[in-house]
């Protein structure tokens, strides 16, 4: 296994020149790489280099590369901690946070190993891989919830990714960027915005037809009508927006390739050192490795905190509504979510927006067509509708930013206005008391005080 | 009393509005946004010769400073509806009367309050005077709404704050810009956008509040008890005003200090027949002050004419409640500022227009509505952000609607009449609705038609 023992002397900036940018084209980065290498470390071979035996020393460095690689490395110890608590059976609840917790550093490693595989495989195919594995982890909570016929933690769980990446990641992004750039105009290139708004409106309108046709219906039509139609409308509109997700692809990655690269000028004040030659700094096969292992350690820990997640909602207070609407996502995202904050400081607005709006349209066109499709496979009758709350909250988190970013420009109080966005409907969730009944027949969530079983979702 | 300034006043209706580069920094040091500039339209050139040959100097100032005051505007004539209006209900006379004077005597008033306001700005300075334009702007609609929670009709708040926001949006901006569209056929019209973009994501802020408390009460199956819903509504709509007024509070800070160049309005030099003059305040801090304190209270005193005859008004000119309260009491409360716009649209001033609407609309919006939340909290009524499916959804297609609209920087007379003609057509849906409300009291508001109609209805429309 050979792994490439030079120094690592791409610093966080270093990728992003403009020769860097055809370097970017063999390369297959997008703004979703750049924005999560912002939280990798240099990583320092000295030590290792004393290793006298040859192959422990290109394991230890691989090692270090890969484990230590991170500023968020300090959470990698809540992964043994998970899996101690639950073969000693801790606290449910404990299992639940510490899970969490674990998930999001590897959220961040599995980003950069698909970045360094994409060094080997070339531009499109990485892209590929950043695309479909960019948001991992939402996609292998929702197959294990499915497993255990959770559905109305998958559709939350996905909701909340989107609300998440629409509103708080960017809220908080164009707010610290205004607020640090406050004498500058902040322009950004508003035609990459637009695709995804496209796309997110499309699956936008997969959502509400499902909804509207449970309301379309009289007191006459029985209800496994009504949910027939749902599901066979909703499994129909998956493939569709697999489709479009497939052309939007191409659009990214072949024909229209220039409107998605990051564009930065060449005199742009870059404090660390500018970029020898990009190389990967471990090679193709221990790449794939990691990458295997770190996917079956995000499995289990997906599969403690789908396992425990109505145990630590009631011991928390919290319904499972909101677990999974806002917590879940913020830990999905906490990596992305500081690296466009970190470029939105630094006024490059494109590679946040790419982060924020490419994830939001990753999460609407393909995991949830993909889980809807997996669903259908499964057996299970997951459908589009995702009821009127959230679908709502829906609908004006996209029409809001969609105004807000029309204009090519940005401001703090854009990003306030976003924000603030995200609190309320975080707030509409948390006062939302209103018990959730499985498809099996199982309540889940908090049950108010006269009303023993009731439930507004089936599915 | 401290000393008033006796010069002629030469600044005409459009001295103090020239917006001259000079002007532009004398506004920045007087705080003028577009609301004071607009409502300076009305202001009339007091004829003070008169008074010059009054000997003694006390009387002297002190009929200067009522002339300026009470004369000093076109809408004086109306200003003898408030006797009118007091004598009425203290003789007795029949309710409709005393409401319809009421409403006729605000009109003057709230026009009055916003002339104060700009003097007291003269001598508090700009971000301070910016700050007392953007409380008091909407006086009236603030202190109608409060008085109506205290006599515990929720409804005709809720219904109130509404049709001023509507009327901002569809009524005062689609007669400013159809206007101002055929006054300058052959022109091109533009506008700034980015401070109607502000305005619009704020309104887009409040339109989330106002919507999610609404699903709640869809979301529920018919087992969960309605007492959960409209707790969880009041719990949220509560936490949703909190944020609404942080939101308000950062918009002031952007428009007032952060951000201020986005919002001074853009002038050329060329613009203005009137002489231009160095703008004084005509009268002194205190009597301005005190002015405006006796001015609140007869607002006050009206407004509670308005409040406790407004039912009975309804019944007898045979219109709901709701009507009267979304459509007439805001054309009322918003009369000035109408005329004000629309005169500035025809001379091409559309940035003055829109910041006079929209301004409006994101105050009462994002801060009548919260703080009148918020002292419900503290009465300790009921009053949620669910303004009902029919109002929200007009609500927010007009919010929609002008936001596409407005969103290119141009305009023309088009624009201008489908706003309008949005805004007859929510106020007929309105004239026509005959359902009546159930106040939270257990009383029931509006007309009485057919029965069933009541009990079909009644359960579920109105629960708070």
């Amino acid at each position: 296994m050979g792994s490439i023992v030079e120094p690592w002397a791409i610093t966080e900036n270093g990728n992003a020149t403009a020769k860097g940018s055809s370097r970017e084209l063999r390369h297959g980065r997008t703004a979703h790489n750049m924005s999560s290498s912002s939280l990798r470390k240099k990583s320092d071979l000295r030590l290792i280099q004393k290793v006298p035996c040859k192959t422990l020393k290109n394991i230890l460095s691989n090692f270090q590369e890969v484990i230590l690689g991170t500023k968020l490395t300090l959470l990698f110890l809540a992964i043994p901690l998970a899996i101690l608590a639950n073969s000693y059976h801790y606290g449910r609840p404990l299992i639940f946070g510490l899970s969490l917790i674990g998930l999001t550093p590897l959220a961040e490693r599995v980003s950069f190993l698909t970045e360094q595989l994409a060094f080997y495989t070339g531009p499109t195919v990485g892209g590929l891989l950043n695309a479909t594995c960019g948001n991992a982890t939402e996609l292998i909570i929702a197959i294990l919830a499915l497993a255990n016929n959770k559905v109305a933690v998958v559709k939350y769980s996905l909701l909340g990714s989107i609300l998440s990446n629409l509103l708080l990641v960017l809220g908080t992004s164009l707010f610290c960027g205004g607020i640090a750039n406050i004498r500058r105009e902040q322009r950004f290139d508003r035609k990459q915005a637009d695709v995804n708004f496209f796309l997110l409106l499309m699956g936008l309108l997969c959502h509400l037809l499902p909804l509207l046709l449970k309301y379309a219906a009289t007191g006459e039509v029985s209800t496994s009508l009504i949910n027939k139609m749902s599901l066979n409308l909703s499994r129909t509109s998956s493939i569709v927006m697999l489709i479009a997700y497939i052309a939007y692809l191409i659009f990214q990655l072949w024909t229209h390739r220039q409107l998605f690269e990051a564009q930065e000028d060449d005199d742009d004040a870059y404090d660390d050192e500018v970029t020898v030659e990009e190389t990967p700094v471990i090679g193709f096969w221990s790449g794939f490795a990691w990458l295997v292992g770190m996917t079956l350690v995000i499995a289990l820990l997906s599969e403690y905190v789908v396992a425990t997640i109505e145990e630590a909602s009631d011991s928390w207070g919290l319904s499972v509504g909101f677990i999974s609407i806002i917590l879940l996502p913020i830990v999905g995202n906490a990596a992305e979510h500081a690296g466009a904050i970190i470029f939105a400081f630094k006024n490059k607005l494109d590679i946040s927006l790419g982060v924020a709006l490419g994830s939001a349209t990753q999460i609407s066109l393909f995991v949830v067509p993909l889980s809807v499709i997996v669903a259908w496979i499964m057996g299970i009758k997951m459908d589009l509708n995702f009821n009127i709350l959230e679908t709502s909250s829906l609908a004006l988190a996209i029409i809001i930013t969609a105004f807000t970013l029309q204009d090519g420009t940005s401001h703090y109080m854009k990003g306030l206005v976003l924000l603030l966005c995200y609190v309320i409907i975080a707030a509409c969730f948390f006062v939302d008391q209103i018990p959730q009944k499985q498809p099996n027949g199982t309540i889940v969530g908090l049950q108010p005080k006269n009303n023993p079983g009731s439930g507004f979702f089936s599915a | 009393m401290a000393g008033i300034v006796t010069e002629p006043w030469s600044s005409a209706e459009n001295g103090n509005a020239s917006m001259t580069a000079k002007g532009s920094s004398r506004e920045l040091r007087h705080g003028r946004t577009a609301h004071n500039m607009s409502s300076s339209s009305l202001r009339k050139k007091s004829d003070l010769r008169v008074i010059q040959k009054v000997p003694y100097k006390g009387l002297k100032d002190f009929l200067t400073n009522l002339q300026e005051v009470i004369l000093g505007t076109k809408l004086a004539i109306l200003f003898p509806a408030i006797p009118a209006a007091i004598i009425c209900t203290y003789c007795g006379v029949s309710q409709p009367w005393i409401f319809g004077l009421s409403m006729l005597g605000l009109t003057p008033l709230a026009e009055r309050v916003s002339f104060l306001t700009e003097q007291l700005a003269f001598y508090t300075g700009p971000t301070l005077g910016g700050l007392l334009n953007a409380t008091c702007g909407n006086a009236t609609e603030l202190i109608i709404a409060i008085l109506a929670l205290t006599n515990n009709k929720v409804a005709v708040v809720k219904y109130s704050l509404l049709g001023s926001i509507l009327s901002n949006l569809l009524l005062v901006l689609g007669t400013s810009l159809f206007c101002g569209g055929i006054a300058n056929l052959r022109r091109e019209q533009r506008f700034d956008r980015k401070q109607a973009d502000v305005n619009f994501f704020l309104l887009l802020l409040g339109l989330l509040c106002h919507l999610l408390p609404l699903l709640y009460t869809y979301v529920a199956t018919e087992d969960t008890p309605a007492a959960v819903i409209s707790d969880m509504s009041l719990v949220l709509s509560r936490s949703s005003s909190i944020i609404m007024l942080i939101s308000y509070i950062a918009y002031l800070v952007f428009q007032l200090w952060t951000h201020r160049q986005l919002f001074d309005a853009q002038d050329q030099e060329d613009e203005y027949d009137d002489d231009v003059e160095e703008e004084t305040a005509v009268i002194s801090f205190w009597s301005g002050f005190v002015w405006l304190v006796g001015m609140t209270l007869v607002i006050a005193l009206l407004s509670e004419y308005v409040v406790a005859t407004i039912e009975t008004a309804s019944e007898t000119w045979n219109l709901s409640v709701s009507f009267i309260s979304i459509i007439l009491l805001p054309i009322v409360g918003n009369a000035a500022e109408h005329a004000g716009a629309i005169i500035f649209a025809f001379k091409n001033k559309l940035d003055i227009s829109l910041g006079v609407a929209l301004g409006s609309a994101t105050q009462i919006g994002l801060f009548v509505v919260p703080l009148t939340i918020i002292v419900s909290w503290i009465i300790g009524i009921n009053m949620d952000l669910n303004f009902n499916l029919l109002e929200t959804g007009s609500l927010a297609l007009s919010i929609i609607i002008t936001a596409f609209t407005l969103q290119d920087g141009t305009s023309h007379y088009m624009k201008g009449l489908v706003l309008l003609l949005c805004y007859f057509i929510i106020a007929i849906c309105f004239f026509v609705d005959k359902l009546p409300q159930k106040q939270p009291n257990g009383l029931n508001m509006g007309l009485q038609q057919m029965n069933n109609v009541v009990t079909a209805t009644g359960g579920g429309v109105f629960s708070s």
